[in-house]
């Protein structure tokens, strides 16, 4: 726009909003050096305590770019006493001639801190030698022209942290939901981790858990920046002063000074429930050595109680479901876990068509053990058997305690011949053992099982027919001088012979 | 079609990609392709905000990167597989040093295409050098002969505004750009053969770092120079000696000669490549592909290279470069046995935090309160952040 044939330099401000700082940065470099006619334009942002000028971006030869470099002004330069006085400053050298504009402004974090962030900072134009040095006139202009333009960078500037701090709002409310609705234990810690990333983004969040009982910090998850969440079961740190710096940490000895170079890219977070201390939650920016925000750093602080009673709330949610579901003296599956196991094993052999084997043991004459050396040495009889059981088992077998002694193991995809050979092997470990009874006067107890087996679909093709004809198998066992094994389809046949005319009818199982 | 380009200091080379594509536009009018330069710093802060945040940080379709962030990049999943979709690719057109380093564990997969590289070298003005040292390649061969050389050229640099050292490249501070040549030439490196340990603090590594702090402690380089502020970087014709690893222009005019970074006992060095990658969430990856492919044709990475002094990563046309070159001499000695950044996970990082250790001590520096016991400290603390990294990733 010309009047009277000088431009006319039309202030800009309040006419554009840009999303963030960069983008308005390039806009104001590319539109002063358009409106001015100039060679170069930077901007420089002022770092007070070094005296640095920081260059962030630039704009020549019709080119937009970002750079970095960290120079000082001259003292007494043209640049130094513009940062000084926050007034523009003209100069002249062989290279050109350059107008320094400068700019100071702060303004109230809204996020509600009490901090004031400030912005300082010039921006440099230029002409090359050969072409007209700025007059006073045109410096005035181009001075006030650019301080239009910052009033928008304010609003730039305001809006980045504005959106900020609504992210973080959104991140208290949802977060809180996720702590308090995380339950159990392997989906909790998942929800935890991955809300965190979620809403903060670190390079990698770890959380620790504390084993009391064997004196370790136990690896339990780990989320990546990607979200990805993996085990770190594999890590255990023995919690003795000097051990490990995470030992140190939850044991609150002094972390050292290269615990203090870490504080802006790392947060251990020692998780502690009613003053005990349960675990460590460490995020991290170590990978991309971006420093985490003092906001961002207070707030999942201030989480920290919310995450480690959510933590402790899974750890008992699954307490009490272990409780409710396993045998506290044998830890094997109690009965009614054990009927939707044998549900869906038995639906799975169905559909399949594979082979379902099912060993009911018993453990022979305990009702006299009871009786005669109390029920203490009946309970170590069965917590014996229940741990040898454990030990002997594939991972896709499983067994139950399904009442007083009885004990059922559901074999998925195996036959009655290996389901008999595990009954031998489990019969005999028993049989060895010897249970230490310091009152009696052989000073030890040795027990037997009696054991009969079922399989599908060779014997019966409900569940109830399965349960049922190992049942009998046990019967037969038990009627036959205890002790011993014996597959279904074997006591059906000796039935069908002691059945038959002239047939023994007290023929002992194979 | 976006493309994140990274910041030079030479400005010609953001003129020389603006020129590449004027030419890309008028082969392909249909082909809307945009592109924005970004410094290092904030090309690596918007990789991992995508990571954060990939629906408020979109990345670019194309985006050129170190070659040595390749292997980090593309293990966070940033980057798409080009092996089959660039054609110099899959030709493997390139030289054997680079290839090396472009996938360390597979040789059937690229996420990024090797575009053009640089050496830093010496420059030195003979006429300047008359009383100083006689016979320039032997004495400027070793790093103890061009310190001596620039410490005897020092008292005559007083006169104007000539400087015995220039070196343009720099950011102001110490950084890493300045040192790693001098690490390699005294064969330290950041960490072990195997990867397994940082090694900022060995002999070799350390000393290198400190070779360059000196030359910055007795002032024959200014750090954050008002000088560089006021007039920009030093023209060729007022410096005895000049690190660049960039042809300089005009250089027979000034009488400026070259020779190999001194102190290479192998007579090769540490060649920087800088390659080309396409966003592995780009909705436009074939035409990305199709462009990366097309920079990468002869005429065309050759005409870009040239415009700012450095050489294409192509094999026949860095071959012919070399062949043509004034200094080829100089230049095959140089690329003799080159050595590249290692292209491993954690390298970029460890870059960074030696970056921040050189940082404090170049204010410490330019304070004049620093001590060598500040260097023993900062690459301990420094070392420690990089085996710890190297335990995690």
């Amino acid at each position: 726009m010309k009047k009277n044939g000088k431009p006319i330099y039309v202030p800009v401000a309040g006419q554009a909003f840009y999303e963030g700082r960069d983008v308005f940065i390039k806009a104001a470099l590319e539109a002063v050096s358009a409106q001015f006619s100039l060679d170069g334009a930077s901007f420089y942002e002022y770092d007070e305590k070094p005296g640095l000028l920081r260059l962030r971006h630039r704009c020549a030869g019709g080119v937009s770019f970002e750079h970095e470099e960290n120079l000082k002004p001259a003292p007494g330069s043209a640049a130094a006493r513009a940062i000084e006085t926050l007034e523009y400053a003209v100069s002249k050298t062989a290279g050109g001639s350059f107008l320094h504009s400068p700019f100071r402004f702060d303004y109230c974090d809204p996020g509600g801190g009490r901090s004031v962030i400030p912005c300082f900072g010039l921006v440099r134009m230029e002409r090359s030698a050969r072409r007209k040095r700025f007059s006073p006139a045109e410096a005035a202009r181009a001075d006030a022209y650019l301080r239009s333009y910052l009033r928008d960078y304010y609003k730039a500037e305001f809006f980045s942290l504005h959106r900020k701090y609504d992210k973080n709002v959104t991140a208290i409310t949802e977060l809180t939901e996720v702590f308090a609705t995380a339950l159990r234990v392997r989906d909790s810690f998942r929800h935890i981790l991955s809300g965190i990333q979620t809403y903060f983004g670190f390079d990698r969040v770890r959380l620790y858990l504390i084993d009391e009982k064997n004196r370790k910090l136990k690896g339990e998850l780990s989320a990546d920046i990607r979200g990805q969440i993996k085990s770190i079961s594999y890590e255990e740190i023995p919690l003795e002063p000097g051990a490990h710096r995470f030992a140190d940490i939850v044991l609150g000895r002094s972390s050292g000074a290269f615990m203090e170079r870490y504080k802006d890219c790392v947060l251990y977070m020692p998780l502690a429930v009613q003053g005990v201390t349960i675990g460590l939650l460490i995020v991290d920016n170590l990978l991309s050595q971006q420093r985490i925000e003092p906001q961002e750093l207070a707030m999942l602080k201030s989480f920290g109680g919310q995450i480690a009673l959510a933590v402790d709330n899974s750890r008992l949610f699954d307490k009490v479901e272990e409780l409710s579901l396993y045998d506290e003296l044998t830890k094997l599956p109690l009965r009614r876990y054990f009927n939707q196991r044998f549900q869906e094993e038995f639906y799975r052999a169905e559909r399949f068509k594979q082979p379902l084997a099912m060993i009911w043991a018993d453990v022979d004459y305990f009702k006299e053990v009871n009786d005669t050396y109390g029920h203490q040495i009946g309970d170590k009889v069965l917590k014996e058997a229940g741990r040898l059981i454990l030990s002997n088992l594939r991972k896709i077998d499983f067994p139950c305690r399904y009442g007083g002694d009885e004990i059922i193991i559901l074999l998925p995809q195996a036959t009655g011949e290996e389901a008999r050979r595990l009954a031998q092997r489990l019969s005999q470990e028993l049989a060895e053992l010897r249970i230490p009874v310091p009152f009696s006067k052989t000073r030890e107890l040795r027990v037997t099982m009696s054991i009969g087996i079922s399989t599908f679909p060779a014997d019966g093709s409900t569940m109830d027919a399965l349960l049922e004809k190992a049942d009998d198998a046990l019967y037969w066992v038990k009627s036959h001088g205890r002790g011993k094994i014996a597959l279904y389809s074997d006591v059906a046949e000796e039935k069908k012979k002691a059945e038959a005319p002239g047939g023994n009818n007290n023929v002992p199982a194979k | 079609m976006l493309i994140w380009l990274l910041s030079d200091y030479d400005h010609r080379k953001h003129l020389a990609f603006k020129s590449l594509l004027a030419r890309f536009s008028s082969s392909f009018p249909q082909a809307k392709v945009e592109f924005s330069v970004k410094s290092r710093g904030s090309l690596w802060e918007s990789l991992f905000a995508h990571l954060r945040d990939p629906k408020r940080n979109p990345l670019p379709d194309i985006i050129e990167i170190p070659q040595n962030w390749t292997e980090l990049f593309s293990r966070l999943g940033l980057l798409a597989d080009l092996a089959r979709r660039v054609e110099p690719l899959g030709q493997r057109r390139f030289p054997e040093f680079i290839l090396k380093e472009l996938c360390r564990h597979e040789d059937d997969r690229a996420f990024s295409a090797p575009w053009w590289l640089e050496a830093p070298a010496l420059f030195y003005r003979p006429q300047e050098l008359k009383s100083v040292v006689s016979h320039p390649e032997e004495e400027l061969a070793s790093w103890d002969g061009f310190r001596g050389a620039l410490e005897r050229v020092g008292p005559r640099s007083k006169r104007g505004r000539f400087r015995a050292l220039s070196v343009p490249g720099s950011s102001g501070s110490v950084s890493v750009a300045d040192v790693l040549p001098r690490v390699w030439g005294r064969r330290g490196g950041l960490f072990s053969d195997d990867f397994n340990r940082a090694t900022f603090t060995r002999e070799e590594t350390a000393g290198g770092i400190e070779d360059w702090l000196e030359l910055a402690v007795s002032g024959k380089i200014e750090l954050f120079s008002p000088d560089r502020f006021e007039n920009g970087p030093r023209p060729a014709e007022e410096c005895a000696f000049m690190i660049s690893s960039r042809k300089i222009p005009g250089s027979g005019r000034a009488g400026l000669k070259m020779l190999p970074y001194p102190g290479y006992p192998s007579g090769g060095g540490l060649t920087l490549v800088y390659n080309l990658a396409v966003s592995a969430s780009s909705q436009a990856q074939d035409e990305a592909c199709a462009f990366v492919s097309w920079a990468l044709e002869p005429r065309n990475v050759a005409q870009f290279a040239e415009g700012f002094g450095v050489f294409p990563c192509v094999k026949s046309v860095f071959e012919e470069g070399l062949r043509e070159e004034r200094e080829a001499a100089v230049y095959r000695r140089l690329f003799s046995a080159p050595e590249l950044k290692p292209n491993i996970m954690v390298y970029p990082t460890a870059e960074l935090l030696l970056e921040r250790a050189l940082w404090n001590l170049s204010l410490k520096i330019a304070r004049r309160d620093y001590e060598r016991e500040d260097l023993t400290r900062e690459l301990i603390m420094a070392q420690g952040e990089a085996d710890y990294l190297l335990s995690l990733y």
